[in-house]
């Protein structure tokens, strides 16, 4: 009798459980099967009344009842709270497609993206970046490097003035004569990027400023190969693995043998199309052997040492990798332009 | 230097090579060739006979023409006004191909034509070549022009194709086709043949020439007696438009001849016009010279002059004298060869603003040891084309010893240069065919003698070079130099400089290139620094770009209206450089904001203010590791109207005024075109940054027990500065303070209008629990220190 009664009791709280759907109805159900008043509890306290043998058994029954339901509602309790945490997270849904809240990283000038990873490939070489004055001296920009007063060479370069001994460099080559007379004689592995001017209206292709980075080496035994090899792996660094060079022989006052360096046309690898004129190759920097006689000025045994000096126009290099048209765009900074052009990481 | 392939083919054997491979061949031997140009082209063509010319009924300017081309007679409807009946012209049939596009059937109100009638430049022929009848109308072609003939370009000499060779400074012999000619026969390993020519001397001149000046070092002559000035052979004015010459005369044309083909200018006197035989270069002469051109210059010391009884007869190098030109009634004349200093010439030439193909030679360098071969040659042409038969000796004034030079070079020393392993055969192989004279000293060691007309080798690397640009840069073998130390890297300046463009970047700033010359005008404006004397140039471009700039702020706000202008309206820009005053030489960075702070997109917009620069500046101290105690920031004044008097601060550090910002003033706005927006501008010193010690800080302990925090809410006057209230706070905190904060300000209607409300919350704590009489105690002091020294006043 006491026994179906609690079965009963059992699954009637079983069936409540399962039937609840809010934490309300839950608590309702708390109440109503295991609170004091409830009946299963009123059975428990009654149970002193029953015999000993008998009451053993039932309080086993009525403790394990009372457990499982409690049990259950707790269970059921969790799963509610699930769903309903779901469910409102659900309606807390946002539209992922807005826009970010971050500060847009800056455009750079594509003059600058350029000039630093050129910089970075020579500094993974092992070259030191050097510096000096945008005003120089005849001494520096002409003299020191075998442009003496009236060379024809001079004509090359149509230069502003200061005075009859001062100028605005208009190359980065000067450097290379500082440097070597800081240096005193011992080997010399370097790098200068720096703004340059020269007497030119400026229009698509001209512009009285630009910049070049110098690259000067001098040690013992330095041959023309050692030349090829730095700037073909400056190369297919810049350009691309698939990049080949070709050496062009040329003039410098100041190298002996000079070169003009080509490299295979990243348009069409070679083949020749309309950017590098059917030719397959463009022109994208000059060097050569550092000329006895500069050395010689600038404090170093010709007989002992040998050295190679290149220069490469950064806006040359800007505007054949991102085919710039016009060299005036870079000095405009209109952002639209700026912000097309970002360091690789 | 324009080189013609039909002539240059007369002195060396260029069987089997196309023009392009000719073109190859030089450029890869360092002579850069930029271009192959025809001299003329067009396909179909044929020589016509013109058998009616018939006005146009419905035209007042063409004609209708009957044209025997020889098989068969067409209907051509020109317009030309010297088309004609009898006349022989050049007909491009249907088909035909011109530079000007091809040649179809056409009818032309209302009348068939079947080809054209061409002048010269319809085949591309360039009109500097042609005379102004040319230019207007058809060719005319001479009467025994053979009509059909097809090969009307052969016909015409104008067969011909054109390099144009690069002459580079170092190479001023190439501006001669005989050189050119021997240049390609080394390339291509070639037979070369360049002719000598002798005439008979007939008399004896009485002819003196001299120098009296360093600057001519080698002066010939020769006296030519009654010549005739007629036009020049057909093919000496092919000859000489295919090098971009056009013919004037039989005497003018020789000396272009002679010079385009040797390289050595010539100058012709007439003899009859010198009131004393004999010619001297001078360059002491201060006098007006009237010139072939008839115009007067002004000839002074240091210009070299030819001179005769002591009057200037020539402008050596530049230009004659009217007083002694040769002129069609010349019967007799003097040629002169000689050899000018360079420099002397090119300054006169710069200055009177005389360039020519002459002045040019001798500003680059001329040999100065083949004048007599020279003046043999023109007496040779003066002979065969302007009738003359009498002949003088030569004779010459020379100063300069031939030396000829002589090289020591060694196999070894070469490939060491170059990176090579070729043999002292091939070495020596490719030095004869260059004429290099070679004498042998040892298996390694050889004397080499250059060729007079090489002026560019002097030494071993020239040599070297030689060697290479014929045998080739792909037989250099490729290796990376070795280094026992490897010491690239930046120098902590470098580095630094890096870092803090970087972090603008990342911080969302554009990087900014501008110009480094400005105008006087625009120079000092907004140069918030110290003034500093600017370099100025003597030979500027345009008044826009006459000065270098000392600094970069006001280029910068140029590119912030370019933008703005463009609907750019939002911008952070900014920009590092090297500035250089006549005192000094320091790396500046300038930033200029505009518009708008954006996040997300135009979501949250917050125009661009004083204390965005601020943290810009404060950010970039930090960066480099510079504690905020070691820099302030006090107000900026200036009696420019640059910038915001209440909004804008000076950067101080080390003691020095390294930096100023703030908003621009209204009025410095309009100015720079940026009035209808907000403008937030800085300019910074940064040598002081680049250059400052940062220590190492060591670790300090973090606390285990807990902060206590408490908010004050003051009233001050206006003139009080926060920074100073947080400073105090800090100070009299006995020790307990360890950070105060402003949290908010207020200015408005809900408090008087001389005051601010400002709220502060202060963090206190020890190395220990704090008691609640500590914490009172603190906050009571900072309040009585606060009212008594700013009078602020408590608000709850």
């Amino acid at each position: 009798m006491e026994n179906q009664n609690i079965n009963e009791i059992y699954s009637s709280a079983m069936d409540e459980i399962g039937k609840s759907s809010t934490s309300e109805k839950l608590q309702e159900l708390k109440i109503k099967f295991l609170a004091k008043k409830s009946v299963l509890m009123s059975l428990l306290s009654a149970l002193g009344s029953l015999p000993p043998e008998e009451r053993k058994e039932m309080g086993q029954k009525l403790n394990e009842t009372k457990a499982k339901i409690a049990k259950a509602i707790e269970e059921k309790e969790a799963e509610l709270r699930k769903a309903e945490l779901e469910k409102k997270l659900e309606s807390e849904q946002i539209d992922i497609s807005l826009p970010s809240k971050r500060v847009e990283l800056g455009g750079q000038n594509p003059f600058y993206v350029v000039k630093d990873e050129i910089t970075d490939i020579f500094l993974n070489m092992g070259f030191e970046v050097a510096d000096g004055p945008e005003v120089e001296t005849d001494l520096y920009n002409f003299e020191l490097l075998n442009i003496p007063k009236d060379h024809p060479a001079r004509d090359m370069q149509d230069t502003f003035y200061i005075s009859d001994s001062v100028l605005l460099r208009t190359h980065t080559s000067p450097v290379q004569a500082h440097t070597m007379q800081a240096r005193e004689g011992k080997p010399i592995r370097i790098i200068c990027p720096g703004k340059t001017y020269r007497r030119d209206d400026d229009d698509a292709t001209h512009s009285h400023q630009f910049a070049q980075i110098e690259g000067l080496v001098i040690d013992k035994d330095i041959n023309i190969g050692h030349l090829k090899a730095t700037l073909e792996l400056f190369a297919k660094k810049m350009f691309g693995e698939k990049r080949e060079i070709r050496l062009r022989p040329s003039y410098f006052p100041f190298t002996e043998p000079s070169v003009e360096v080509d490299i295979t046309c990243a348009n069409c690898d070679g083949k020749g199309c309309s950017m590098c004129k059917g030719t397959g190759y463009i022109e994208i920097l000059g060097g050569g052997m550092v000329h006895p006689n500069v050395l010689k000025m600038n404090g170093y045994d010709p007989d002992v040492y040998s050295g190679f000096a290149f220069g490469i126009g950064i806006e040359r290099v800007a505007i054949l990798r991102y085919g710039i048209d016009d060299i005036r765009k870079f000095y405009q900074n209109d952002i639209r332009f700026l912000r097309q052009y970002r360091k690789k990481a | 230097m324009l080189v013609s392939i039909k002539n240059v083919k007369k002195y060396v054997n260029l069987d089997g090579l196309t023009a392009a491979q000719i073109a190859d061949g030089l450029t890869f031997a360092g002579i850069e060739v930029e271009e192959v140009t025809s001299l003329a082209s067009g396909t179909h063509l044929v020589i016509g006979h013109i058998l009616e010319c018939e006005p146009h009924p419905d035209s007042d300017h063409l004609h209708i023409l009957k044209v025997d081309l020889g098989k068969e007679v067409k209907q051509i409807v020109c317009g030309a006004p010297n088309a004609r009946k009898g006349l022989k012209v050049i007909v491009a049939q249907i088909g035909a191909k011109l530079p000007g596009g091809e040649i179809r059937p056409s009818t032309i109100r209302g009348v068939a034509s079947e080809g054209m009638c061409c002048s010269l430049l319809e085949l591309g022929v360039d009109s500097k070549y042609l005379n102004e009848e040319q230019t207007k109308g058809i060719e005319e072609l001479p009467s025994d022009a053979p009509v059909g003939e097809e090969d009307v370009l052969g016909y015409l000499g104008l067969d011909d194709e054109i390099l144009n060779i690069k002459v580079l400074a170092n190479r001023p012999d190439l501006l001669s086709l005989y050189n050119v000619a021997k240049e390609i026969g080394a390339i291509f390993n070639r037979e070369v043949n360049i002719p000598t020519h002798e005439v008979k001397e007939t008399f004896k001149t009485d002819l003196v020439v001299g120098s009296a000046t360093k600057r001519c070092t080698q002066f010939s002559g020769r006296e030519i007696k009654n010549i005739v000035i007629k036009e020049s052979p057909k093919y000496m004015v092919e000859a000489l438009r295919s090098m971009g010459v056009r013919s004037i005369n039989n005497i003018v044309d020789i000396g272009n001849y002679v010079m385009l083909l040797t390289g050595q200018p010539l100058h012709m006197y007439d003899s009859d016009k010198l009131s004393k035989h004999e010619l001297i270069a001078r360059d002491d002469l201060n006098v007006d010279f009237v010139a072939l051109d008839e115009k007067t210059y002004k000839v002074i010391p240091e210009d070299i002059v030819i001179t005769s009884d002591g009057k200037a007869m020539c402008l050596g190098g530049v230009m004659g004298s009217v007083a002694c030109a040769v002129d069609t009634k010349t019967k007799n004349i003097y040629i002169e060869a000689a050899s000018f200093d360079g420099a002397s010439i090119r300054h006169t030439s710069n200055r009177l603003g005389l360039v020519s193909e002459s002045s040019q030679r001798f500003v680059k360098g001329t040999n100065h040891f083949q004048a007599e071969d020279v003046i043999n040659f023109a007496s040779f042409l003066i002979k065969e084309c302007c009738e003359g038969k009498e002949f003088s000796n030569i004779v010459t004034y020379q100063s300069e010893e031939k030396v000829e030079q002589k090289l020591n070079c060694s196999v070894k020393r070469i490939n060491n240069r170059l990176g090579t392993e070729f043999t002292e055969k091939q070495m020596k192989e490719v030095l004869s065919r260059l004429h290099f004279e070679i004498k042998e000293v040892s298996d390694d060691e050889f004397v080499v003698t250059v060729p007079t007309f090489r002026l560019d080798v002097t030494c071993e690397a020239d040599i070297s070079e030689e060697v290479i640009r014929i045998l080739g840069f792909s037989n250099v073998k490729s290796v990376l130099p070795t280094l026992a130390v490897n010491v690239g890297g930046l120098s902590l300046r470098q580095s630094r400089l890096r870092k803090i463009r970087d972090s603008l970047l990342a911080k969302g700033l554009d990087e900014c290139l501008t110009y480094s010359l400005l105008s006087n005008e625009n120079k000092d404006k907004f140069n918030l620094l110290h003034d500093e004397e600017h370099y100025k140039l003597l030979n500027p471009l345009t008044d826009e770009r006459e000065y270098f700039r000392t600094h970069i702020l006001y280029s910068l706000l140029e590119s912030a209206a370019y933008n703005v202008n463009r609907q750019n309206k939002d911008l952070a820009l900014f920009e590092t450089s090297n500035m250089i005053s006549l005192s000094s030489r320091s790396e500046h960075l300038a930033i200029v904001l505009v518009g708008n702070a954006l996040n997300q997109d135009l979501m949250k917009k917050e125009p661009y203010d004083f204390f965005h620069m601020k943290g810009i500046v404060e950010n970039i101290f930090a960066l480099l590791g510079i504690e905020n105690s070691r820099y302030k920031f006090d107000r900026f004044s200036s009696n420019k109207e640059e910038l915001h008097p209440g909004k804008s601060a000076r950067i101080i550090f080390q003691n020095q005024v390294i930096g100023v910002f703030g908003e621009l003033h209204p009025n410095a706005k309009k100015d720079v075109g940026l009035n209808k927006t907000n403008v937030v501008v800085l300019e910074m010193n940064l040598e002081s940054l680049l250059e400052a010690k940062v220590s190492i800080s060591k670790m300090k302990p973090i606390s285990r027990f807990p902060t206590v925090n408490r908010d004050l809410a003051l009233i001050v006057k206006k003139e009080i500065a926060t920074g100073d209230l947080i400073k105090t706070i800090k100070k009299c905190g006995n020790g307990l303070v360890k950070d105060a904060r402003v949290f908010d300000v207020y200015e408005g209607e809900k408090i008087m209008n001389w005051a601010r409300s400002v709220a502060i919350s202060i963090t206190l704590g020890k190395e220990g629990t704090l008691t609640d009489k500590e914490i009172t105690d603190t906050l009571d002091k900072i309040k009585y220190e606060l009212s008594n020294t700013y009078g602020a006043e408590l608000r709850m």
